[in-house]
């Protein structure tokens, strides 16, 4: 009968696989050996295997640091093997599988699959770099004062997109450090794609800014869009990259979140004066064209600050009150 | 030669009259100057000084609020001391204090009777011979001859213009006549030769009252004060009249008094400038020491125009939004004496009006005196492509209806042409 012998490594990744049909397989350090495992822990004759016409039996030959099953203690002496039995030898481990072990139902390709795969279509890639990098390059001119040439412009705007490029590359840098599939240029489209997302994002909420009066009390749903973005880049980037189950994504995407916004909101927490003699408002202005709320009247703009003197005066008992 | 002579003599003859008189008033006054002192109780050293002079038998003494302020804001961390013309020195009390004037009433303990400074009934006339008295630098007591030139125009609360060296350790000195009556208290200076004084009525005043019914608390006192001076001031404002004066296509009110005064700087002369600006400011030329960091009483407004067909409108007001990042109050306020702004902010069209402005109003309150606030507004028009006006004002120490109503009268006034 043929058998199937996996070789895994500690991390149980799959590092060989090998079909006999002899009736006597020898495993170990041994150079003599029908499957070798070069792992320091393993004896030069470790483990045999032995088919008698019904199962196949496992033996430990004796070896330092002997043989377990799964989590077993007991060294494994005329082992009758099951199909899906994982023994431990030294650091490594071998897995026994017989030719009608079942297998998962194939999986069709998925749409979601596909869509991913569009991003990294030459076409789409090329668009939504070029994008990220038309509206990088138009936001270095905003932020100069002074009259912008294009040359002036180029050198920015390309070190804005490379630094930008470093995200993607370094997840599939991770990927392919851990034995997965690099997928290099789907990271990029969906990082690019993602990114373009969070500049149109920033601009919605800027129009948004201009629009409201410190009535409004919903803003905070607008602070919300970002980190949604950020949450599905993490969680695309790992879909592509790793093989993971879908909760174990949603939490290193959810960690990666608290990580980032968590992390810069403490930093700016911690710059933060303990008095602050400058007023702080919206500043937000923008071209009259961005402008579609109705205006208020000068005796409602009064009345609405008139709140702010109780206001005031009640933060200015209490502190005097410590 | 002769001629020349002569005249250089005559000259010498008149100064040397002068320097006599001098001598004469200073040799009368002496017993009756002080220097004083304000001493910090945790290291025992004298931590600012200034001059003072008595105006009752029973050992009332004048000087200015700012040499003793440190004490009447913080009476556990000083005392106040005095040291006479023959080096004693002893403990003062405060009794009184106006702190829009800047005056302070000390008492020191007297055994008997003693010499005093009398107050003028009439204010000096111009050109008047005056002689400052005091202590500058701790250099010990002098006196400074020089002349009277009115009150000053720019000025909300009255100041005498007084040509002579007032220098800074003179404060709360007097200044007398010929008569040697009290016409003044020296109270600033700027720079060569011009100095500031306390006209004698305010301290009249403020003696009398004294007098008449001693304050309860000093700090309720100064709020009292802080509280009727901005309802003066603000009122007077409102009551003036505003002119609307052109700035690019903006029309700006001014405010047609002559303590509040006007300045202008534009970039018209850049040929190549991306942005055309044109900037004026008009301020109230004094404010109201309440300590070394703290002031109040001030009132600022500021315009600026710009206007740009060399770039684009989303550049243009994004170069404008990085403005308001600069905005910062008219007065100077620390953690202990006012609280953080509260500020609300909304797009404004006022009724009638022309011009649409994103408007922000801020205020905070001081810690220690009840209902005084600082307030703040800023609008810029967002009407516009390719240009825009901003209009800005602070005030300081202003109660909230006299605020309200400033707000409202100026947001009506600010229009396109």
């Amino acid at each position: 009968m043929e058998i199937i012998i996996e070789e895994l490594s500690h991390g149980h990744k799959l590092l060989g696989r090998h079909k006999f049909a002899t009736s006597n397989i020898t495993i170990g350090r041994g150079y003599d050996n029908d499957i070798i495992i070069s792992d320091p822990h393993v004896c030069p004759d470790h483990l045999q295997l032995h088919f008698n016409g019904e199962h196949w039996l496992l033996n430990d030959q004796g070896s330092i640091n002997g043989s377990y099953l799964e989590d077993s203690k007991e060294n494994i002496l005329q082992h009758q093997v099951k199909s899906g039995d994982i023994i431990t030898i030294g650091k490594s481990q071998v897995r026994f599988v017989f030719p009608s072990h079942p297998v998962d139902e194939s999986i069709a390709i998925s749409p979601f699959e596909s869509l991913i795969n569009l991003a990294r279509h030459p076409v789409a890639l090329a668009l939504s770099m070029s994008l990220f990098a038309l509206i990088a390059g138009w936001i270095i001119n905003l932020n100069n004062a002074n009259e912008v040439t294009l040359t002036q412009m180029l050198v920015p705007t390309i070190g804005l997109t490379l630094g930008f490029a470093l995200w993607p590359a370094g997840i599939a840098l991770v990927s392919h450090l851990t034995k997965h599939d690099a997928r290099f240029w789907t990271q990029m489209g969906i990082s690019f794609f993602f990114f373009n997302l969070m500049w149109l994002s920033d601009i919605f909420e800027n129009i948004v800014h201009f629009n409201t009066s410190s009535n409004s009390s919903m803003l905070w749903v607008i602070a919300i869009i970002p980190l949604l973005l950020a949450f599905c880049l993490f969680w695309l980037n790992c879909y592509v990259g790793f093989h993971m189950t879908l909760l174990r994504r949603n939490v290193v995407s959810m960690c990666l979140i608290v990580l980032l916004f968590g992390g810069s909101f403490v930093v700016q927490m911690s710059k933060q004066p303990d008095f602050n003699p400058r007023p702080q408002f919206d500043t937000t202005i923008m071209s009259p064209v961005f402008l579609f709320t109705p205006s208020s009247s000068v005796d409602r703009f009064v009345s609405d600050s008139s709140k702010l003197f109780e206001e005031a005066s009640k933060a200015a008992q209490e502190d005097s009150k410590e | 030669m002769k001629v020349i002579f002569a005249l250089l003599l005559m000259c010498g003859s008149t100064l040397s009259f002068a320097v006599e008189q001098a001598e004469e008033i200073f040799k009368q006054l002496a017993p009756s100057l002080y220097q004083i002192r304000l001493i910090d109780k945790a290291s025992g050293e004298k931590s600012s000084i200034g001059s003072g002079f008595q105006i009752s038998s029973d050992g009332l003494i004048a000087t200015n609020y700012h040499v003793i302020s440190g004490y009447a804001r913080h009476p556990h961390k000083y005392n106040i001391e005095y040291l006479d013309n023959k080096g004693n020195k002893a403990a003062l009390s405060l009794k009184s204090v106006d702190v829009i004037n800047d005056l302070a009433i000390v008492q020191r303990a007297v055994t008997t009777e003693m010499a005093f400074f009398k107050i003028a009934e009439q204010a000096p006339t111009k050109g008047e011979e005056l002689y400052s008295l005091g202590n500058p630098h701790d250099l010990g007591m002098i006196v400074v001859p020089g002349t009277y030139n009115g009150l000053k125009n720019e000025s909300f609360n009255d100041r005498i213009h007084f040509t002579g060296s007032v220098n800074s350790g003179m404060s709360g000195g007097p200044v007398v006549n010929k008569n040697t009556e009290v016409v003044g208290i020296n109270v600033a200076t700027s720079g060569n030769q011009i100095g500031f004084l306390v006209p004698h009525d305010k301290l009249l005043a403020l003696y009398l009252a004294y007098q008449n019914s001693p304050p309860e608390s000093i700090e309720q006192q100064m709020a009292a004060q802080l509280m009727r001076n901005q309802d003066k001031l603000i009122t007077t404002i409102l009551n003036s009249e505003w002119q609307l004066k052109q700035l690019g296509r903006g029309l700006i009110p001014t405010i047609d008094v002559p303590f509040v005064r006007c300045w202008g700087e534009s970039n018209s002369d850049k040929v190549d400038a991306q942005i055309m600006a044109a900037v004026a400011n008009c301020d109230l030329d004094e404010n109201t020491y309440i300590s070394s960091d703290f002031f109040t009483g001030s009132l600022e407004m500021e315009y600026r125009y710009m206007e740009s067909d060399k770039i684009g409108s989303t550049k243009f007001y994004h170069i404008f939004e990085r403005q308001l990042n600069q905005v910062a109050p008219g007065n100077q306020a620390g953690k202990d004496d006012v609280t953080e702004y509260q500020c609300h902010h909304d797009i404004v069209k006022p009724e009638g009006s022309n011009i649409k402005n994103k408007s922000v109003f801020c205020t905070r309150a001081y810690k220690d005196f009840p209902k005084l606030y600082d307030v703040l507004y800023i609008g810029i028009s967002v009407d516009h492509e390719q240009y825009a006006l901003l209009s800005h004002f602070t005030i300081s120490g202003v109660a909230q209806e006299t605020s309200l109503a400033f707000l409202t009268k100026f947001m009506e006034s600010v229009t396109w042409k």
